[in-house]
């Protein structure tokens, strides 16, 4: 027997969920017919795109009766890192058979306005999929207009709406994405979620539920701004050095070059500020930053030195120099568009200004 | 030769001690799981005796798993966490002989670290299972998957199973049980499945709903002899040379061979009970292929998915992926490839030097039996350190194998696939420039030898002053905000003068300051596998003193050698570390103790305190996190008689400072330095990320994580809450953490009550030991 055989179509389930419908029959409005229906969320982690992910999935296979697989892009467990999230849908008889990541999704999904400078973000969209993506009211980022043209492009607040609920960007997210593919059946992933939390936190299951509501109602669709002509070009980043070019046996013989990672999307909303009027210059929060990001110099007469700023490249917003400073020049702000960028004291002026 | 019949599919035959009400079909219902996932489940429907493991990635969620169902009642496995791979896997043998069902899970190095027990476990005949996320192997370090360490189990005398995705990692690992304990096997067996695309990937499977039937499937172990049997003796392991070893051996081989008649019969009783059929070996659409991949695991479902596509075009290929590794399919494959004109076999570990992967090399010896055979085979190594194997990949394995069918000649027998050369003039970014000696040799700290006290006197230099020496960690790290780690280093590089190599055990430091191909270290780094570091730094620091000695290097310039370590890594690799420390060899061990191993997702560590949650720790209606006390690393280290013993927090940088000073005086004149400094990790103590101020202050004033050093034998409190009047109970502590609140709870006031206690006589016994000069 076959493997083919051995994935034989599973009986959708017989009490496929009451809320998907009267009358639901698995599959019978899946939007495409030959091939998977694959999503992609970009994210930070501690977002939540995993779970996102894993909930919307487990949904689709358990309560809509569809065939289904999840999975993650990382791999060692660090917050703030680049986490990718995928969905492959089908229709319940066709068997899954790759394993590899969605290259070519029909829906992207970005947890965090900062990955949209990335590359890889948007790489592989479809022709008339679909973009979601976090961020407060405002025009879409010059970045979009590579996207096709015939892509929906949906911009939501998930973060602003998820703090007002006290719930995650997930949620909102979620919320959003099934408003804009109706055969998710919104009311079945939001059981799906609220089941998720329900051993857990009972207070959670309401926060959520508010959260999801709101982003499947209070998103925008914004017009005309793709110009692209056909799918997104798929990217996949080789390797920097290869095996006529790196150095045997796998050393890095450049000490510190780690200083040209830009750690800036790690942040999740708030930033340090520094006041320079009300530093003593005492360096206790040097002793605790993280991320090694505070900047010193020697006064000119040699004699003491002086804080003089942040560099936000490497801050990753865990605020612990505020907690640390006696007299409160440092202080813990939203980070707004562009405010980093403008207070920024660059660690490595000569080298990375 | 053998015939087809030692691995064709049977659906006749079956197993006769098998009752006849098992055969009935199975009830199952259908569930969302990863790899690990089925691996956790079928653990728990199979009611293992003991499962032994040490966590490593990505096969550590399996015991994660178990770990929460153990918490809520789920099971009864007893689980027990190794000091390491080596120590897991002794502790599955010595279960095993014991006659109940044992389980283990490994990936990689930890199935390398233990791998030195496979033979004597095969050798010995007793029998358990062992679930495989296979993965690359070190070095340099990768987490994701390929089959490297798979191939190292090849020779072990273990049964392997080849479970290409969840349902199948579900179904063997029933199947394993029934063939690991036939009594004409009596053998161990792996259950291998891929790294990330299989453990990690959640897909549509079906589980059992009958535990009854299930229950007769697995039947009863039957051991002929345990070592638990008074009334009947037995002696394991006798001293055996020539001319009894080989004979040991002819038995471990007619076991194998029992194995290729019993696996088919166990395979095809599972088919008929599950609706799914697992041959030996699995061939998709081979009936009249005219070439073929062979393929294993995940990747052979990809191809498959291709195969449908160019038949579609008019091609006739095939795929063929074994089920079954140990034994060998041989025969199978050369049944299913006769006639086939050319194959390309994609081996995702290479046998260096040997002109094809293992796979390669045994399909073509299987064929070489043959005579008539005229395949030709084409090598391609693929697919290694987790690199994806997308469906284009197994479309140009297809038209390698088309080409070498049209001309023999004209397609390289041996090749990797998908290694690049890389573009000229394409470089990583160029790096900081090297720090000088100077630049970093400030005098932050003045130590002076006390004649009268005989200890080292320290005098620190204002911590505004520290602020402008360059740091020896460059920004730019990918650990977690708020991380203890990078203060710690931070504190500590800010006294060490001169010129200092490190070495870091595996571990977060390790991995989030390497990140291929950029370094966070600006001086010399060293990184090896974390249940060696210490050895290795201590065969780097003799060769140091011998260079400098035959001139070789300059002695003027001493260096300062220093490793950093997780308290994990302060598990595994305590042997190589106490056997550094009674060497006295001229450096430093920093232990950055976070209470866990928090790099593979907050696992307990032996350091974990009592009742801490952790992913193998969990809470739950019977169980409420870790179930002994802490272990006391320092203490061990000042029964070593080494010269400095050292205990800090970096939320006390002057303390911690003065100590890395001493340290370093130490390291250059006497021997070996140990110190452990208390680290915080918000995401896995559940804080706010910039939570560790309170919650270090706390863990010191309660007396739990005393501030103390050992020098020369004498122990002194660097701080002490009593005296300062600032002593807080434990539960100040455990309060402001998530892993730790739900010990405040009336029902765990037994928990809360064996943490004050103990915290209290190892505070007691540290003071006795301050007070007297003698102790």
């Amino acid at each position: 027997m076959t493997s083919a055989q051995k994935n034989a179509p599973l009986a959708a389930r017989p009490e496929a969920d009451p809320v998907a419908g009267n009358g639901y029959r698995p599959g019978s409005d899946f939007p495409v017919r030959d091939r998977f229906f694959e999503i992609r969320f970009e994210s930070i982690g501690g977002l939540g795109a995993h779970a996102a992910g894993q909930i919307l999935a487990g949904a689709a296979v358990l309560r809509l009766g569809l065939n289904g697989a999840h999975f993650s892009s990382y791999g060692s467990e660090k917050k703030g890192s680049v986490v990718r999230s995928f969905v492959r849908l089908g229709l319940p008889e066709k068997p899954i058979r790759t394993s590899s990541p969605v290259e070519s999704p029909d829906a992207v999904v970005i947890f965090h306005g900062a990955l949209l400078r990335l590359p890889t973000s948007l790489a592989g969209l479809r022709a008339g999929g679909t973009l979601i993506y976090n961020a407060p009211p405002g025009p879409p980022p010059p970045e979009l207009a590579r996207l096709p043209k015939d892509a929906r492009v949906i911009r939501v607040d998930a973060l602003g709406i998820a703090i007002e609920e006290k719930s995650r960007p997930n949620a909102v997210l979620l919320g959003t994405l099934t408003a804009a593919y109706p055969f998710l059946k919104p009311k079945v992933i939001l059981a799906a979620l609220a089941e998720e939390f329900a051993g857990k936190h009972a207070d959670a299951v309401a926060s959520n539920e508010r959260a999801y509501l709101r982003g499947g109602s209070e998103y925008e669709i914004l017009e005309g701004v793709g110009r692209g002509e056909t799918d997104l070009p798929i990217v996949r980043p080789g390797p920097v050095w290869g095996y006529e070019t790196a150095p045997a046996g796998g050393v890095i013989p450049r000490p510190g070059n780690s200083a040209w990672n830009d750690l800036s999307a790690s942040r999740t909303g708030v930033i340090p500020v520094f006041h320079p009027e009300a530093c003593i210059h005492c360096a206790l929060c040097d002793m605790v930053c993280a991320d090694l990001c505070l900047v010193w110099r020697p006064e000119a007469d040699g004699a003491g030195v002086r804080m003089e700023g942040i560099d936000y490249r490497y801050c990753k917003g865990c605020m612990r120099c505020i907690e640390s400073c006696p007299t409160g020049a440092l202080t813990r702000e939203p980070e707004t568009p562009g405010l980093a960028d403008r207070l920024r004291v660059p660690l490595f002026p000569d080298l990375l200004p | 030769m053998k015939t087809l019949s030692e691995s064709a599919p049977t659906t006749n035959a079956p197993d006769r001690s098998i009752p006849e009400a098992s055969a009935a079909r199975i009830a199952q219902k259908v569930d969302f799981r990863s790899g690990n996932e089925a691996a956790a489940l079928a653990a728990r429907d199979i009611g293992y005796h003991l499962m032994g493991f040490f966590p490593i990635t990505p096969s550590t969620e399996v015991a994660e798993n178990l770990s929460r169902m153990a918490a809520n009642g789920e099971h009864e496995i007893v689980m027990i966490p190794g000091d390491g791979e080596h120590g897991a896997a002794g502790i599955c043998y010595g279960a095993a002989l014991g006659g109940g069902r044992v389980l283990n899970v490994t990936s990689s190095q930890g199935l390398l670290y233990a791998i030195e027990q496979f033979p004597v476990q095969s050798g010995t005949r007793a029998p358990m299972v062992l679930n495989l996320a296979t993965r690359a192997i070190s070095g340099p370090l990768d987490i994701r998957g390929d089959h490297s360490d798979l191939y190292f189990a090849l020779n072990t005398g273990w049964i392997i199973l080849m479970a290409r995705d969840p349902q199948a990692v579900y179904d063997l690992n029933f199947a394993a049980i029934r063939i690991g304990e036939h009594p004409e096997v009596r053998l161990p067996v792996i259950v291998a499945y891929d790294g990330f695309f299989t453990s990690h990937q959640k897909r549509r499977i079906q589980v059992f709903d009958d535990p009854a039937a299930v229950a007769a499937f697995v039947g009863k172990p039957n051991p002929p002899i345990t070592a638990l049997d008074p009334k009947k003796p037995v002696t394991f392991g006798p001293y055996m040379n020539d001319p009894d070893l080989i004979n040991n051996k002819m038995q471990l081989h007619l076991a194998m061979e029992a194995a290729r008649r019993v696996i088919p019969d166990v395979l095809g009783e599972l088919s008929r009970l599950t609706g799914r059929s697992y041959p030996v070996l699995d061939a998709y659409r081979m009936e009249d292929a005219e070439t073929a991949v062979v393929l294993m695991n995940t990747a052979a479902e990809t191809a498959k998915e291709m195969a449908d596509t160019l038949r579609g075009e008019g091609c006739a290929v095939g795929v063929l992926s074994p089920n079954v590794l140990r034994p060998f399919p041989g025969a199978a494959i050369r049944e299913a490839l006769r006639g086939v004109r050319a194959i390309t076999i994609g081996d995702r570990a290479d046998s260096y030097g040997a002109d094809g992967g293992n796979l390669s090399l045994e399909v073509r010896a299987a064929l070489q039996l043959d005579p008539e055979n005229h395949t030709r085979v084409v090598t391609r190594i693929y697919g290694l350190g987790g690199r994806d194997f997308y469906l284009h990949d197994a479309r140009h394995f297809f038209e390698e194998a088309i080409e070498a069918a049209a001309d023999p000649e004209g397609v390289a027998s041996f090749a990797y696939y998908g290694a690049e050369p890389g573009e000229p003039g394409r470089e990583p970014p160029p790096g900081l420039p090297p720090l000088t000696t100077e630049e970093v040799s400030r005098g932050m700290a003045k130590v002076t030898p006390d004649p009268a006290t005989g200890r080292l006197r320290v005098e620190l230099e204002p911590l505004w002053k520290m602020s402008t020496i360059p740091p020896r960690v460059a920004p730019g790290h990918g650990a977690c905000p708020g991380c203890g780690i990078f203060p710690v280093l931070h504190q500590v590089f800010s006294v060490l003068e001169g010129d200092i190599v490190v070495l870091f055990q595996t571990g977060c430091a390790m991995v989030v300051t390497t990140g291929y191909p950029t370094t966070a270290h600006r001086i010399t780094y060293i990184h090896n596998l974390f249940q060696n570091g210490a050895a290795t730094l201590s065969g780097l620091v003799e060769m140091y003193h011998e260079r400098v000695r035959r001139g070789e290097l300059p002695g003027s310039d001493e260096m300062t050698f220093v490793m950093v370590s997780g308290d994990g890594g302060m598990d595994i690799g305590m042997g190589p570390a106490l056997g550094t420390a009674h060497r006295n060899h001229r450096l430093i061990i920093l232990e950055y103790d976070n209470q866990g191993y928090m790099n593979t997702g907050a696992q307990l560590s032996y350091a974990t305190p009592l009742g801490h949650r952790t992913s193998t720790s969990e809470i739950g209606a019977r169980f409420q996190g870790k179930r002994f006390h802490h272990k006391d690393t320092a203490q061990i280290f000042a029964s070593c008689h080494i010269p400095y013993v050292f205990t800090a927090a970096e939320g006390y940088p002057e303390d911690l400072m003065r100590k890395a000073a001493k340290a370093q005086w130490y390291a250059r004149n006497e021997g070996l330095v140990y110190g452990k400094v208390l680290s915080f990790c918000p995401l896995n103590w559940r804080t706010a990320d910039d939570g560790a101020e309170s919650v270090l202050q706390a863990a010191i004033d309660c007396c739990f994580f005393p501030l103390y050093e050992v020098e020369k034998g004498k122990t002194v409190i660097t701080y002490d809450p009593d005296l300062l009047g600032r002593r807080r109970p434990v539960a100040d502590w455990l309060k402001q953490m998530g892993k730790t609140r739900h010990l405040l709870t009336p029902a765990n006031a037994a928990y809360l009550e064996s943490i004050e206690k103990e915290t209290e006589r190892r505070w007691r016994r540290l003071r006795a030991m301050h007070d007297s000069p003698e102790l």
